[in-house]
């Protein structure tokens, strides 16, 4: 029966062909427009270790000056950073499973076989549970341990691009390379992770590139090097030295707990909770008490990563679909009356209304099946032209961000565009098929 | 002109699905493109905003030390000298953030010491004497820092504070509404004072603050907190591109103690500045352009297909006397219905909408100009999309009147 309901709807389509086109183009268009900023609005959105939700958390404390808030705009906000002496006491804890305090540094890398130039890099100086916690991928070797972390000890871990740029991509697990004029061991590369959004660290921007190179937290202190990534403080007086600056408010490190269960996160939380109370008699913390734990997701939410600008455009994409389909539906509608006449004979040969209805239902299924096909093209070629407007935006250095990432056309832009053409169906086939099958078919048979 | 409004409603309201699909996308359409238009709008008076600076012929070279221990200093002041030698090159300065990155340090002035009193948020500029030159602003009131002036940063001193600053206008008004704010003092974080030597014209420097682009504050100071430093260079007019090549060459070659990260003009970072803006914009015009051209066809499709349901009513009106722009009027008046149900619904719509932008994502509200314009426009177009089918419906023969279907 449907292969003669498709031969049917073939015909009316040859019997309409600008009519069909029309309609074909218009569920595209606007299937194609969803795609788009639904990719977009995806991957801005999306929670690159949404497995680990419920288990990492975002270590805040709110440390920041007693007169007003460290963000004017959100007040109930504590600074998204830490203090170095926060940080390090709250990383004496051995609550959390895995723990890791980061920065980011200014590294030269030289000394590569075959190098020429130094290369810049933005380095983060982190502690060894980096990797293992965020379940960063390792092509080669791996991370570094707590020791490691003590002495400081020369090791590095590159990414995978910078060990194609420096490498040639081979294995240079054991290799030396200088960083900032030091001999540094490689001892691992990772796989090409970036994670978008680059949640654990959100002040150089939510899309920036993941990092290229990886030494060691105490590196910082060793070399005695001021962050290269976002440093703020409110105190009157600056910090005349290195340890001035180390014992100073200024807040400065990222820091992130593994907390697999609830009881672990009570106790992270009142172990935070209690050093608060001392620091604060000692006349720190004259703020609020501000304590947070915060899980992946919610980080992204509170610090704004999805722009208001995707999510109108998500609005209007939809807006614009629903106007195409309005106008399928009222052109199909004016299609199946128009031919109510046969319709009408159809039914006095005795095809029946379920018979009448899904007949047209194929027909409609039929344009939707190829306004989505289309709808794919459009959407495809949309995110081309997103990758080539953004190109501005995601170039040069100095505070570029990686948007062309997220216009990457993949399964997700797919698997909308079906739900989308089987809504679509429904939406613009259901009515006119319905009113078709329930007309009496004696007033179809007179004439005009 | 006879025209009966009620048959023509009695009409309409009989065979009144096609007719609410198409008053449904007008609906829809109007509040679109009347919140698109308003946005976009706004966004191109905010890509239009002068930059205060000549972007177009200053470029900046990132340069950074190899290690720690190198000395940026001589190589700071060796590289000046290079540049400023550069036939073609109008002045050269150093800084520690670059115009329009939206990548710099920020700071606050007080009218009273110890953060008393009336204050505002500035951007810092750390520039030397050649700094206004370079930017390209000029001053407004007071004089340009001399050379004793300038201090050295160094890395343990990062907020340096220099007995005197040139502020913007933007600032100088911002402190001193109403007043002269050249030879005041205001008073940095630490309540040390400041005197105001100089007022320049408004100008974009490194961090965007808020609503703010123009508030800035210049330091006279050569960079150092940190181990790489930026070089604005300006050059004559046509010439930027020659002269970042050959600098770039140079000052990779000269020493071997450091690295240009890369050199750019400051016309690309403006370029990228916007670009966000300018993407929405375009987003906005393209899917606006599309959802009008789906509705008039939305339009014409519905005249289209009245005209031919009712071929034989038009014959029959025809050889009973109507005139051809009788039949032309039938139809733009039943069409004008239809627009003007769709745009009375598209008013709420629109207005809700906007009203729901403002407070969701704190956009300006909806002016009702855009409104008026938007309805007049869809209004205009939608007559137009009506106008060849009315036309082919004048065009009906009488004589089909007398045949059967």
């Amino acid at each position: 029966m449907i292969s003669y309901y498709l031969r049917l709807a073939s015909k009316s389509f040859g019997r309409t062909p600008g009519l069909t086109t029309l309609m074909v183009c218009a569920i595209a268009l606007g299937i194609g427009a969803c795609i788009v900023t639904l990719t977009v609005y995806h991957a801005m959105s999306g929670n690159p270790i949404w497995w680990k939700n419920n288990v990492l958390y975002a270590v805040t404390m709110d440390s920041w000056d007693p007169a007003q808030p460290a963000d004017t705009d959100h007040p109930a906000l504590a600074p998204s950073q830490l203090t170095y002496r926060d940080a390090t006491y709250l990383m004496s804890s051995d609550i959390p499973r895995r723990k890791a305090m980061m920065t980011v540094l200014l590294g030269m890398l030289n000394g590569a076989p075959g190098q020429t130039t130094p290369v810049p890099t933005m380095t983060r100086a982190t502690t060894g549970d980096f990797f293992p916690m965020f379940d960063a991928p390792f092509e080669y070797g791996g991370g570094w341990d707590a020791a490691a972390d003590r002495e400081s000890a020369p090791v590095i871990v590159l990414s995978h691009e910078y060990n194609e740029r420096l490498f040639g991509g081979r294995d240079s697990v054991g290799q030396t390379i200088q960083w900032n004029g030091r001999q540094f061991r490689v001892i691992g590369v990772l796989k090409d992770w970036q994670p978008t959004p680059k949640f654990y660290d959100l002040n150089e921007g939510a899309f920036a590139q993941a990092d290229n190179a990886y030494v060691p937290f105490n590196w910082t202190r060793t070399l005695q090097e001021l962050p290269a990534g976002h440093s703020s403080d409110w105190e009157a007086n600056s910090p005349g030295t290195y340890p001035g600056y180390l014992a100073s408010e200024a807040v400065w490190i990222e820091m992130w707990v593994e907390l697999p269960t609830a009881a672990s996160r009570n106790r992270m939380l009142s172990f935070m909770n209690s050093y608060w109370a001392a620091q604060r008699r000692a006349g720190r913390f004259q703020r609020p008490l501000n304590n947070h734990l915060t899980n992946v997701s919610e980080w992204l939410k509170i610090n704004g990563v999805v722009s208001s600008d995707t999510s109108i455009l998500l609005r209007l994409a939809f807006a614009f679909l629903a106007v195409c389909l309005i106008n399928t539906i009222g052109i199909l509608l004016a299609k199946f009356l128009k031919r109510s006449a046969v319709t009408g004979l159809l039914r006095a040969l005795g095809a029946s209304r379920r018979q009448i209805f899904w007949q047209h239902l194929v027909e409609v299924g039929a344009i939707a099946c190829a306004g989505a096909a289309a709808g794919l093209i459009v959407g495809a070629l949309g995110l081309k032209a997103v990758q080539i407007l953004y190109a501005a935006a995601s170039s040069g250095d100095a505070g570029a961000s990686n948007y062309t990432a997220l216009a990457h056309f993949d399964v997700v832009g797919v698997a909308w565009a079906l739900a989308l053409a089987a809504l679509s169906t429904v939406a613009a086939g259901l009515y006119p098929a319905w009113t078709v099958g329930r007309l009496p078919p004696s007033r179809y048979l007179k004439s005009q | 002109m006879s025209l009966s409004i009620r048959p023509m409603l009695a009409s309409l309201l009989r065979s009144r699905t096609g007719a609410i699909l198409v008053a449904l996308q007008i609906t829809i359409a109007l509040a679109v493109m009347v919140n698109a238009v308003w946005i976009v709008s706004q966004r191109i008076v905010d890509i239009e905003q002068p930059t205060g600076i000549d972007d177009h012929n200053t470029f900046v070279v990132a340069i950074a030390g190899l290690t720690s221990h190198f000395d940026l200093s001589s190589a700071l002041s060796e590289d000046l000298d290079y540049l400023r030698g550069l036939p073609g090159v109008v002045a050269a300065t150093a800084t520690e953030s670059v115009p329009l990155t939206g990548d710099g340090q920020s700071t606050e002035l007080w009218l009273q010491p110890g953060q008393r009193g009336h204050s505002f948020a500035v951007g810092e500029m750390q520039l030397d004497t050649q700094g206004l030159e370079t930017l390209g602003t000029s001053l407004l009131a007071g004089r340009n820092f001399n050379s004793s002036e300038i201090e050295h940063s160094t890395p343990w001193k990062l907020d340096l504070t220099p007995a005197d600053i040139i502020v913007t206008r933007t600032v100088a008004k911002a402190l001193f509404p109403g007043e002269n704010a050249l030879g005041r003092v205001v008073y940095d974080t630490a309540g040390k004072p400041i005197t105001i030597i100089g007022i320049t014209r408004d100008f974009m420097g490194a961090i965007g603050l808020g609503n703010a682009p123009y508030a800035y504050a210049i330091y006279p100071q050569i960079p150092g907190a940190y181990g790489a430093y930026f070089c604005l260079v300006r050059t004559v007019p046509g010439r930027l591109d020659a002269i970042m090549r050959t600098a770039q060459q140079h000052l990779a070659a000269s020493n071997p103690n450091r690295v240009i990260f890369f050199t750019h003009s400051l016309a690309f970072y403006h370029h990228r500045m916007n670009a966000n803006d300018r993407n929405m914009a375009i987003f906005l015009s393209t899917v606006t352009a599309l959802i009008l051209a789906v509705t008039c066809l939305g339009i014409f499709g519905l005249a289209t297909y009245n005209v031919s349901a009712r071929t034989k009513q038009i014959g029959t009106r025809r050889a009973i006397g109507a005139r051809k722009r009788d039949i032309v009027a039938y139809f733009m008046v039943e069409n004008a219905f239809i627009l003007t149900a769709g745009v009375v619904a598209g008013c709420v719509l629109a207005l809700a909408t906007g009203y729901w932008l403002s407070l969701q994502y704190a956009l300006p509200r909806l002016d009702l100009y855009f409104l008026v314009g938007g309805v007049l426009f869809l209004w205009i177009i939608g007559q137009l999309a009506a106008w060849q089918p009315a036309r082919r419906a004048a065009s009906v023969s009488p004589s089909v009147a007398t045949r059967t279907v």
